[in-house]
């Protein structure tokens, strides 16, 4: 029964998601745009490029949108309602995030095209930029809980969010959950301005279809675990908990999609200075300082 | 009995997925088809773990494969002559000795699972929280000196590499291209 509450969930999320970025894209708010959108792909040709990798070009999407299930099962919406609370589960979600990376190489190099290539090559290449600021703010995360276990993290935070018990881990984790849900300005994969398109470039139809579902998905996880790990989860007074988690995934989903295309795309040498120089010295600051406050401060 | 069944069948489906991948990243020719045949090669070992009921090293395998053996896809496309495959290149090389080298290796395999007293299988397996804690005790513990010293020496070589992999600046001349 959770399976299917938390699909429903899903699927409701990933709709609001096409209805914000179509807001954030078009300027105006249609209800429709989405639905029509995806029959328009349905209803079109999906080319097969000339001379792919047709293993790659064919696994890539669906491995991504298999991905951003797994990374959706850890996500507790309230106490029990949750796909399978493991107690590696912040582990299994960074494990999970992983994937994206093999399945946008996979979606890169399949097309046997120029854009494509270099948009996956490009993710691969900004990796460490911004997998080390999701791996180091989760350690402080599990570091205050003292747990890996994604539910086991919310209870933690019932004194004190971790927005503000940690909130250098919470801004680097934002930033770094944009990157690898390449979002604007960090959109560099697939940046219509320089590569046009880049590894979505040669999808079309069905396939297509399936990669921007995907995209939608690890766009709510991401969604899902900044939820998790610094806002509290289900924690809040008066409505019931599952309310709560829907209300802050919807609200920080909303801010990912729309904030970044108030600012100019990030050059990806400059992402990748940012990251290296500055995120990852400031990710073990972070990790430094909440062992201090863990050992000091009894909250 | 059922879930010991349905464990071994899994154990072996995996092992079998792991030396099979393992047999593509030979057969192919594309540099990036083998070095992702290696990844799921690895993957098929990390849920290997997972079938054993050893949560946090399954995990730990998967994630960390998936990173390496991209980074390691980068470099090959990078050094390798015809990156992919589209001239048929041979992947293997060395045959004799590479087949003298993996009979040694398999008999020392082996001789490794056969040969040491194992002791008894766990009964009761500790739970998933409390391996991962022992793991950390471990590697804090006895083991700390080990690890450090392999850390170092990665991050030695990974200096190293990239000292080597950058050319050397002449004064007045710039490379811009």
């Amino acid at each position: 029964m959770n399976i299917v509450i938390i699909l429903l969930t899903l699927a409701m999320g990933v709709y609001f998601i096409a209805i914000v970025e179509g807001w954030a894209v078009h300027g105006r708010i249609s209800l429709s745009r989405p639905a029509l959108s995806a029959l328009a792909l349905f209803g079109r040709e999906s080319l097969l490029v000339r001379t792919p990798d047709r293993l790659f070009f064919e696994a890539g999407p669906i491995l991504l949108l298999v991905v951003g299930l797994l990374a959706m099962a850890v996500i507790p919406l309230a106490p029990g309602l949750i796909i399978t609370d493991l107690a590696t589960g912040a582990l299994f979600l960074n494990a999970a995030l992983a994937y994206v990376l093999v399945a946008l190489i996979m979606a890169g190099w399949g097309p046997n095209g120029g854009y494509a290539m270099i948009g996956g090559w490009r993710f691969l290449g900004q990796f460490i930029a911004y997998a080390m600021l999701i791996v180091m703010p989760i350690t402080a995360v599990a570091m205050r809980a003292e747990s890996l276990s994604t539910t086991v993290i919310v209870t933690s935070q019932a004194q004190l969010w971790n927005v503000f018990y940690q909130p250098i881990g919470f801004v680097l984790f934002v930033l770094a959950a944009m990157a690898l849900a390449w979002l604007p300005p960090l959109d560099l994969p697939n940046a219509p301005g320089d590569l046009a398109g880049g590894f979505e470039a040669e999808y079309t139809g069905v396939r297509l279809a399936v990669l921007r579902l995907a995209r939608m998905v690890i766009i709510l996880a991401m969604a899902g675990a900044i939820v998790t790990f610094y806002l509290g989860g289900w924690l809040g007074p008066w409505l019931p908990g599952w309310l709560w988690s829907i209300i802050k995934m919807l609200i920080v989903t909303t801010a990912m999609l729309t904030t970044g295309r108030l600012v100019p795309r990030v050059r990806e040498a400059n992402l990748l200075a940012a990251g290296w120089k500055l995120g990852i010295p400031l990710a073990l600051a972070n990790i430094f300082l909440v062992g201090v406050i863990a050992l000091v401060v009894d909250i | 009995m059922t879930g010991s069944v349905a464990e071994l069948f899994f154990l072996a489906f995996f092992g079998l997925a792991a030396i099979w991948f393992g047999i593509v990243v030979f057969r192919t020719h594309s540099m990036v088809r083998s070095a992702l045949a290696l990844l799921f090669s690895q993957t098929a070992i990390g849920a290997m773990f997972l079938v054993m009921q050893a949560e946090f090293l399954g995990v730990l395998q998967i994630m960390m494969m998936a990173t390496e053996m991209s980074v390691m896809a980068l470099f090959m496309v990078m050094f390798m002559m015809d990156p992919g495959g589209m001239g048929a290149m041979d992947m293997s090389h060395q045959k004799r000795l590479s087949l003298r080298a993996g009979g040694v290796g398999l008999l020392a395999a082996l001789a490794v699972s056969w040969l040491p007293d194992w002791g008894p299988a766990a009964i009761n397996i500790p739970s998933a929280a409390r391996q991962t804690e022992l793991l950390g005790i471990e590697l804090l513990g006895r083991s700390m000196f080990i690890f450090e010293s392999a850390g170092l020496t990665i991050l030695t070589s990974m200096i190293a590499a990239t000292m080597v992999a950058i050319a050397p600046r002449k004064s007045g001349v710039t490379h811009d291209c």
